[in-house]
């Protein structure tokens, strides 16, 4: 926490509202969802009084309680009562409180007013709950509690100003807790919130049917929810692989022209090479897939916003709880097809250690956006060449769900090895009402991952692509021929090196020469192959990668028989479903589980299982004569 | 009748969540079970009214205006009686 300025915690139960609040308030672009766990760890922001002063804000993960909890609850405990090292106790809680639930939510705002902290009530949502029937009487609220409540709906910037106004300063003291008592002060509690609520918050007396009921009848009925969840899953991969092609399009066009134009403007030599072979090449080949990495985001973002992950969620818990792990896993896991790193911190929902860290260790076999570059460059080769279709996102979801089931069976082999929880652990999940997604949060979390995936190419990916650039054309040779420059090169050297050992995957020199560069970022691979092959650059749209495919469907081996058959390119396949090749995972693995021990095992075994995997596949392949 | 009698006639016939049925409007009469304090905090706490809305591996209802999906386990802690309209 900074000195100087009085510090704000937003806290409140899990999906009341706090991230959408605080990025109201401070204008950042925090990731929001609607079900319980998104916010995983304390984020700060900054923001001003209307008077001009300036609060520091942060955004707390959802807690039901300040008693117990899970690791992302606890968390937000700790925050509030000052046990974190280095940060202070913060000067005012604003307490969001979903305004159609006040009976539970009301309790947490007690119990934090109980601790000493000055508290504003931000009843959130009245547009929903007054909806439903609810008649809410905040005035009233505020007089039992003697506390400020701001009437709010923090998605669309209503009551913004109005809480700013209820920030005063100085901050006034704590208000009086009469309710608190020493024999059962969670009876106490609740009793006093449900006192309040029969005057301030009525309920209508009959049930209405909602359309959450009407779509939970469909999405969360027994046979129907899952043709819903495949169907759905089935969708987003077909509209990833068939809807892209458009925008990819473009990109390569501008790659084209850039080409080009460095070709036109400076004379023949190795530095023009750089340029348009190595950088504008290299990294234009990973570039290209943008569209559809901003289109998985887009997905999963509207998921997560409309309602349906919690669904996904309790449909999944029954096949899950077969590998031991529940429902709650699912979240974490589906999110790793996006990223892996936010699946792993979304692991802090889970009240189960062991269970926990069953998820972190599978959740990487998940495929995440950065595979797919690679999948969408080796499936239309398997498929023979053409781009698009039905059939070819079959076989994208087929990779997908081998990639789920193997994660699975670890999951359940691991489960049973660590042994049974100390404690029990029930599955009981919140289920939000569906909402219309929050378009401008789901855009703006889709440009900030397509910025860092761009960040990535210009500066991991660019660098490594000149590195390999460099390898592959020094030192020189007299000889004119390609082939014998590469021979003569770094590369050359290297790939006879690695040759004998990935042979029997069934793959060259070359090919495990982009494997091995492709374990600092996986989507390397693509420019790699690029590079390493020589493939012509074209003006058309989807010539240049159909290039690529031609040029590896034309390698042949010493005895002229094809170097990429069916059974290469599936053995490849297998080994990026199961390697594990993202530095940053390790990193973010060794932090969740608290030993760096935990991470290079994970790395050493899909390392290794990967190429078991991939020798297997081969190897029984070649003796089956696939 | 004695209030003991009438509290013990009261109590046999209470059933828990999980075995109540589906559509109906129920009121919360008590919690037993090692998860009382988890499950208060999540809303379900005595004279609350509950309205299950499926059964299976785990439970859906709604409870303090929230729908939440609870395990049968979870739920056989709740015991419930039926509120007559």
């Amino acid at each position: 926490m900074e000195d100087g300025f009085e510090t704000v915690a937003l806290t409140g139960n899990p999906n009341a509202g706090k991230t959408t609040l605080f990025n109201a308030l401070t204008g950042s672009t925090a990731k929001v969802g609607n079900y319980a766990g998104v916010t995983v760890e304390v984020k700060t922001g900054h923001t001003f009084t209307p008077h001009g002063r300036k609060l520091q804000v942060i955004d707390l993960p959802g807690c039901y309680s300040l008693e117990g909890g899970s690791p992302d609850q606890q968390v937000a405990r700790r925050t509030l009562l000052g046990e974190i090292e280095g940060s202070k106790r913060p000067d005012l809680a604003i307490c969001v409180v979903d305004a159609s639930n006040l009976e539970r939510h009301l309790i947490l705002a007690m119990e934090i007013m109980e601790i000493g902290i000055p508290v504003i009530l931000a009843l959130n949502m009245v547009d929903l709950a007054e909806r439903s029937g609810l008649r809410l009487d905040p005035q009233k609220i505020s007089e039992e509690l003697g506390i400020p409540v701001v009437p709010m709906q923090a998605n669309s910037g209503k009551g913004i100003i109005e809480l700013k106004q209820a920030i005063q300063h100085p901050i006034p003291p704590t208000a009086s807790t009469p309710w608190t008592s020493k024999d059962d002060p969670a009876a106490a509690r609740r009793k006093t919130a449900y006192a309040i609520c029969e005057i301030a918050a009525r309920r209508p007396t009959t049930h209405t049917t909602t359309l959450s009921d009407k779509l939970d009848a469909l999405f969360l009925h027994p046979i129907l929810g899952w043709f819903f969840l495949i169907g759905i899953m089935l969708a987003v991969f077909w509209s990833i692989f068939s809807w892209a092609g458009i925008p990819m399009g473009w990109i390569e066009s501008a790659q084209g022209w850039l080409e080009r134009l460095v070709e036109n403007a400076m004379a023949e030599g190795d530095l023009r090479d750089l340029i348009t072979g190595g950088i504008i090449g290299g990294v234009g080949s990973v570039i290209v897939f943008l569209p559809q990495i901003l289109m998985l985001f887009f997905f999963i973002g509207l998921l997560e916003s409309s309602g349906y992950m919690a669904r996904a969620a309790y449909i999944m818990d029954g096949l899950m709880s077969k590998v031991g792990l529940s429902g709650k896993a699912f979240l974490p896991l589906l999110s790793s097809f996006a990223c892996a790193i936010p699946g792993v911190m979304a692991t802090r929902t889970i009240d189960s250690a062991k269970e926990r860290l069953v998820t972190i260790f599978v959740a990487p076999w998940m495929s995440c956006s950065a595979r797919l570059p690679v999948y969408l460059l080796l499936v239309p080769m398997l498929l023979g060449g053409s781009e698009g279709g039905l059939t070819q996102a079959l076989v994208l979801t087929a990779i997908y769900v081998l990639g789920t089931l193997t994660a699975f069976i670890a999951a359940k082999i691991l489960r049973r090895r660590l042994g049974p929880d100390e404690g029990v652990h029930h599955f009981i999940l919140e289920l939000p009402p569906y909402r219309a997604p929050q378009w401008s949060y789901i855009f703006r979390h889709v440009a900030d991952r397509g910025w860092a995936f761009v960040r990535k190419a210009g500066t991991v990916i660019l660098g490594l692509m000149i590195l390999l650039w460099a390898a592959q054309t020094y030192p020189k040779t007299d000889s004119e021929d390609p082939a014998e420059q590469l021979d003569h090169s770094i590369v050359g050297r290297i790939s006879h090196v690695i040759e004998p050992v990935v042979r029997p995957m069934g793959f060259d020199g070359r090919t495990g020469t982009a494997i091995l560069t492709s374990f600092a970022a996986r989507e390397v691979f693509v420019g790699s192959m690029a590079q390493l092959f020589h493939v012509d650059e074209s003006d058309d749209d989807a010539e240049t990668r159909s290039n690529l495919r031609q040029t590896l469907a034309q390698q042949t081996w010493p005895d002229g028989s094809p170097m990429f058959t069916p059974l290469t390119v599936i053995s490849l396949l297998i080994f990026y479903i199961y390697a594990l090749q993202c530095l940053p995972t390790s990193a973010v693995v060794a932090r969740e589980s608290g030993s760096w021990k935990w991470a290079v095992g994970q790395f050493f075994f899909m390392s290794i299982f990967a190429a078991a995997a991939s020798l297997t596949v081969y190897q029984v392949g070649s003796l089956l004569r696939f | 009748m004695p209030q003991a009698l009438t509290n013990d006639l009261e109590t046999d016939s209470l059933q828990s969540l999980a075995q109540a049925t589906v559509g109906c409007d129920f009121h919360i009469r008590m919690l037993e079970g090692p998860a009382c304090d988890q499950l208060r905090r999540l809303g379900f706490c005595e004279t609350m009214q509950v309205r299950k809305l499926a059964n299976g591996r785990n439970m859906i209802c709604t409870v303090c205006g929230t729908r939440m999906a609870l395990s049968r386990d979870l739920a056989d802690q709740v015991k419930v009686s039926p509120i007559f309209p």
